[in-house]
């Protein structure tokens, strides 16, 4: 669905109807321990340049429109990292697949 | 990112328009300011334009960003406060005297 990214799900700055924005207490950077772990993980692979920050970006916004609003922030991150490390072949599995 | 730059031919002050886009790949002008009309308020820095880097064709080029301000009535219709975002060049074009041309 690459051609389709003018209409990519992330880009709802100005849309009503998501309700008020409710900023976590500042000490609140994580809502469970594998949270932090994906972070961690997340700063690894860019360490070793496995992807570039636009690569990450790119590919939390390649994720269908359904599975993007009804999923986290952290388990955007989650979906993009497997989504990079199978198209770029360090883990095995489907590109194309849903999940 | 970088403290090299790119040769920058936007002063501040300038009129600008979002240019509409229809990217295939990551981008940073969210379709709020598309079509929009603001004001360039500085230069910040040269940067890679965001998805150019995709796809392992090396480092992409470096483009002036600037930090360009827009008008909360011309983006919302109401409003009297401003939102100033940063944009890459690549996404902007000139749009001389607003007042000469019917806004979208």
């Amino acid at each position: 669905m690459r051609d389709n990214a003018s209409v990519r799900p992330h880009d709802v700055g100005g849309m009503g109807g998501f309700g008020p924005v409710s900023p976590d207490e500042p000490d609140e950077a994580f809502h469970a321990d594998w949270e932090a772990r994906v972070f961690a993980l997340n700063v690894a692979l860019r360490r070793r340049d496995t992807y570039s920050s636009d690569e990450f970006r790119d590919a939390i916004e390649r994720m269908p429109p359904d599975a993007y609003l009804a999923s986290s922030y952290y388990e955007r991150w989650m979906r993009a990292m497997t989504t990079l490390l199978i198209e770029k072949g360090v883990l095995a599995g489907d590109p194309g697949a849903d999940e | 990112m970088s403290d090299a730059a790119a040769p920058s031919h936007l002063a501040p002050g300038a009129t600008v328009r979002c240019r509409a886009q229809d990217p295939s790949r990551h981008n940073r002008a969210p379709r709020y300011v598309q079509g929009r009309v603001g004001e360039v308020v500085e230069l910040r820095r040269s940067q890679p334009l965001p998805g150019e880097s995709l796809g392992g064709g090396g480092p992409a080029e470096l483009t002036p960003v600037y930090a360009v301000r827009f008008a909360a009535a011309e983006l919302w219709g109401a409003g009297d406060h401003s939102v100033t975002l940063d944009l890459w060049e690549h996404y902007l074009e000139e749009a001389g005297n607003p007042g000469a041309e019917e806004n979208p």
